[in-house]
């Protein structure tokens, strides 16, 4: 009895809105949803400033062809090397410059944290542990942020919250990062036309069941 | 006083004595029932009112704790790029130990390439976090492998404790960590009631035997110089009374002593003890309780003590500030080896036992080497995010855990890139480079979560925070955004823009004459190199003719909240802004276009780890990952071949970051925000008074930034490729299209389809000068982007 009284705070926070059914309604998380902010905010005047007078230049849009008269240029042997340098896929992790030191492996697939954190939050979501699950994918999300699987999973578990928007938003993060895997933008878009689906975004979501037949 | 007492009571007596006779017998005992009753019923008043009191105290909220606030935990896995000495400091700052053989929780030993670890554990609110015997097998800057000796088996992952980074305080600025009295170490029990009150177990809350001896010895003395309290009656006396020591207090004291003696059983008093008991002052807060005082002299938790330690903090009882160990040593030490002098004249340790812990030093850790005080910047981010969604008082009295994405090791490398630069500054600019200032926000792109924040080059000060509140104008750091609005536009990297000299008529009649940082004219410049090489003239020109609402609308797209003035001169940055705004901004760029709130907490739970808000993982895409990947490809040109060049004498070239400096008019704020694959840092360095520097953004923030990607090695930046990109062969002059075999020609991405269809000539085809086909009709040149 006596050990029971021994609480030591009550607990009692009265935030409001904890008691709402929808977990995330209430929750005093970021109000800067990101939508389009011209929504909220008055649209900027479109007339520029009145008195500006620009001095007449014309700055052309990239089409100021010189008149008919071929550019002739020399021709070389090959490009010089480190002007050949374009961005690669993750797949083809060829390193820019040849004489650069060796760069750090970004985090791969087979990282076994992501693994077996991906692993533990799907039997967090089968068991109804949504928020465990959430808490372990925002784990993995930190550690391998280039893991299509982390962005799916993540936004399984926000479709069954019913928070759609946020659910798209990271299936399609997830389609950026899968760039060039075609299982896992399958995988993604089929996701993504299912939340369409279930948002009521029935065109959306013929769209997405496009582009994942494609894959 | 209490000689005083005696002697009143005393002349009483005589005067009884002195009055006879049955009828004055008769109507005292009349008057000593009346007398009785009544006392027995002031007595039962009193003791309701006593008993109302102990309970609520007790039973109720007995303390205001403070929110504590956390660093996010480091976790361990195989892969990492962490090393040695990055968990060193890591450790050092959870108050770890090392040593030469591990033996309890926060133990360490360090071999070459081993490092042997007895983690606490922690109860984090998605999971508990056990105690393990960890092996880290680490090869050069990576670790290996994680081993659990205890269980004997590989572990994929594994959370260390966090690092405490403070609290927020209420107003009486008591600070205090509670403890369960079975988290008492070894000896801690003994130690205070042999010193404090040795019959504690058998005595009802108060000890006739202490008060008579203290009576006596303060007759002796003929004033009061001890007093005769049970530990009872010191709880008491700090929970419900002030510390005068007038009677009425003693004359309650006593009862109430009684009473939680009655109704609490004997460890429940004790533990409130140990956590109520004063044992210091830290600044302008007190130190409260064992808990916390063990963190607050040894930086370690209270279990984890040793004996000397435990008898230091119980010689302190009697007085924290004569016996400050800090201040005080000498006298610290007499008193903590009296205290193990009495544990060997009770029996509670042995005579050897004595000799060998009385010649050990103090031991007390330096007062700096506490986390908290360390993280003011970012504290303040933390508790204005806070102070969004909770009250002040019950941040301060809840015990709120909040759990931040603070990464200390980031932030020591953030704090040690701007003092270090600064200095060096201030050194090579002499008198001119003086007061020089600076500010930092450091994010994880793909996250948005706040890493560390530098508020100042006193990177300890808790006033004026650079990182949130200084709002500068920010130069060329608008142009991404403008260069952004013209691919929208229908421009392309290869677009030609007219780098030719400006007047422009203001509203209110000045004329606007904008220029080159050099002062030069380049007449036709490609727009990938307008912005690499940051000219002003093709920048203003662009923007007039796309339209400042067009550039307004992308910037708030980015992130920036705040309201814009639609005046031409934004087009060079003349809008102010913040560091941590400026980090929202280059965060959208960073991560493709999607837009995310920068976090810097993660979760926040009641004392007892229930949750009670998150700040979960969100974004929105605002701009077409297709254009992010264009500007991106342009800010990756301003390190490797722009105004940024300085970036790669120092770091390797492989790390492909994306960058853009930042110089406002007559050169009163360096700027540079860039990123790798997993930092953002946005750098501002300037004067307070806003007076000219001696550089400008390569001169000032570059290098800062520079110094703190070289500390932190980030991961390199893999741009991967969207769809709906090509990249194509330019000429580098005329922007038309070219052929890796023709004489300046480079690779440029465009949206796909729209790059030019007019060639130039160098033989590359048997058919020159006619529109070539979109994709590029040789096989080993398509092979070049597979």
């Amino acid at each position: 009895m006596k050990q029971a009284k021994w609480i030591l705070i009550s607990g009692s926070l009265l935030l409001a809105g904890c008691a709402t059914s929808n977990p995330f309604t209430n929750i005093p998380v970021e109000d800067r949803t990101g939508r389009p902010v011209p929504s909220t905010t008055p649209a900027p005047v479109v007339t520029p400033p009145s008195g500006v007078i620009v001095t007449p230049v014309d700055p052309g849009l990239g089409v100021t062809i010189p008149g008919e008269v071929p550019v002739v240029r020399m021709q070389r042997e090959l490009p010089p090397a480190d002007e050949v340098w374009q961005p690669v896929t993750p797949q083809t992790r060829t390193p820019t410059a040849p004489s650069a030191p060796s760069a750090p492996t970004p985090s791969l697939p087979e990282n076994t944290a992501v693994v077996a954190l991906l692993e533990a939050a799907r039997s967090d979501t089968n068991s109804g542990d949504l928020r465990g699950a959430q808490s372990r994918l925002e784990r993995a999300l930190r550690i391998s942020p280039r893991e299509p699987d982390v962005y799916y999973e993540l936004a399984e578990v926000k479709r069954q919250f019913g928070q759609f928007l946020d659910a798209e938003q990271v299936a399609l993060r997830g389609v950026g990062v899968a760039e060039g895997q075609s299982a896992q933008l399958r995988k993604l878009w089929i996701l993504i036309s299912q939340i369409r689906t279930e948002a009521g975004d029935l065109a959306g979501a013929e769209d997405a069941r496009e582009r994942a037949s494609k894959f | 006083m209490s000689k005083k007492r005696v002697k009143t009571t005393r002349r009483r007596g005589q005067n009884q004595k002195k009055s006879t006779g049955s009828a004055i017998f008769k109507w005292i005992f009349a008057a000593f029932l009346k007398l009785s009753i009544l006392g027995a019923v002031f007595f039962a008043v009193v003791l309701i009112y006593v008993d109302g009191q102990v309970r609520e105290k007790f039973e109720g909220k007995r303390w205001a704790l403070p929110a504590k606030v956390y660093a996010r935990p480091l976790e361990l896995y195989p892969g990492q790029s962490i090393s040695i000495q990055d968990l060193r400091e890591e450790l050092t700052g959870l108050g770890y130990r090392f040593v030469s053989a591990a033996q309890g929780p926060g133990n360490v030993e360090v071999a070459n390439n081993r490092v042997r670890v007895i983690t606490r554990g922690f109860d984090f609110p998605d999971g508990a976090e056990p105690q393990r015997r960890l092996m880290l097998e680490f090869s050069g800057e990576r670790l290996q492998r994680l081993y659990d000796e205890a269980r004997n088996e590989t572990l994929p992952l594994v959370r260390m404790e966090p690092i405490q980074i403070g609290g927020i305080y209420p107003h009486s600025n008591e600070d205090r960590d509670l403890i369960r009295i079975e988290e008492a170490p070894p000896f801690l029990k003994e130690a205070l009631l042999v010193v404090e009150d040795r019959d504690y177990y058998s005595h009802h809350g108060i000890s006739i035997k202490g008060i008579s001896r203290a009576l006596w010895v303060n007759i002796q003395a003929g004033r009061f110089v001890q007093g005769g309290s049970t530990l009872t009656q010191q709880l008491i006396k700090n929970f419900y009374l002030t510390s005068d020591r007038t009677l009425s207090r003693k004359l309650l004291e006593l009862p109430m002593a009684l009473v939680m003696d009655f109704r609490y059983e004997k460890d429940e008093i004790l533990e409130a003890y140990l956590n109520e008991v004063y044992l210091g002052q830290s600044g302008t807060r007190a130190v409260h309780g064992f808990g916390l005082a063990s963190q607050f002299y040894f930086s370690r938790p209270v279990t984890e003590l040793e004996l000397h330690q435990v008898a230091l903090l119980v010689a302190m009882v009697k007085g924290p500030s004569f016996y400050d160990p800090r201040r005080n040593p000498e006298r610290a030490l007499q008193r903590r080896n009296l205290v193990l002098s009495m544990l060997r004249d009770h029996g509670h340790i042995s005579d050897a036992q004595f000799q060998e812990v009385a010649a050990l030093p103090l031991g007390i850790a330096q007062a700096r080497s506490l986390h908290k005080g360390a993280y003011p910047a970012y504290l303040d981010l933390v508790r204005r995010q806070l102070r969004k969604d909770y009250r002040d008082e019950d941040l301060s009295s809840e015990g709120l855990l909040i759990f931040t994405a603070l990464d200390p090791l980031a932030q020591s490398r953030a704090d040690q890139s701007m003092v270090t630069v600064l200095n060096d500054l201030e050194k090579r600019h002499g008198a001119r480079g003086n007061d020089l200032q600076g500010a930092m926000v450091v994010t994880d792109p793909q996250t948005g979560e706040v890493l560390a924040v530098v508020g100042g080059k006193d990177t300890r000060y808790e006033g004026f925070n650079r990182g949130l509140d200084a709002v500068r104008p920010i130069g060329s750091l608008a142009k991404p955004a403008i260069y952004l609005a013209a691919l929208e536009q229908g421009y392309t990297l290869a677009s030609v823009l007219q780098d030719t000299a400006i007047n422009m008529r203001l509203p209110n009649g000045d004329v606007w004459t904008p220029q080159n940082f050099d002062r030069q004219i380049y007449g036709s410049v490609l727009m990938h190199r307008a912005l690499a090489r940051s000219l002003n003239l093709s920048t203003v020109n662009l923007g007039m003719e796309i339209g400042l609402p067009k550039v307004v609308d992308v910037l708030k797209r980015l992130g920036v909240e705040r309201d814009i003035q639609l005046f031409p001169s934004m087009l060079l940055g003349a809008q102010g802004m913040s560091p941590i705004e400026v980090a929202e901004m280059y965060q959208t760029f960073a991560s493709n276009g999607f837009r995310m709130p920068l976090r810097s907490i993660r979760m926040v739970t009641t004392a007892e780890g229930e949750e009670l808000s998150r700040y979960p993982f969100q974004l929105r895409q605002q701009v077409d990952a297709a254009y992010v990947h264009l500007i991106q490809y342009a800010m990756q040109e301003v390190a490797r071949e722009g105004t940024a060049r300085s970036i790669y004498q120092r770091l390797p070239t492989s790390l492909n970051v994306a960058g853009k400096t930042g110089t406002s008019s007559d050169q009163r704020d360096s700027w540079f925000a860039g990123y790798a694959g997993n930092r953002l840092a946005v750098v501002w360095v300037g004067r307070d008074d806003n007076s000219q520097l001696p550089f400008t953004s390569t001169g000032g923030a570059l290098p800062v930034w520079i110094e703190f990607m070289a500390r932190d090695k980030p991961e390199p930046l893999v741009a991967a490729r969207p769809s709906g990109i090509e990249y194509v062969w330019i000429d580098e002059e005329t922007g038309l299209r070219s052929d890796p075999l023709c004489q300046g020609s480079r690779q440029l991405p465009f949206i796909t389809g729209s790059a030019p269809q007019l060639s130039v000539d160098c033989g590359q085809h048997p058919s020159v000068n006619t529109p070539t086909p979109v994709e590029p009709s040789s096989g080993w040149l398509r092979n070049w982007f597979r």
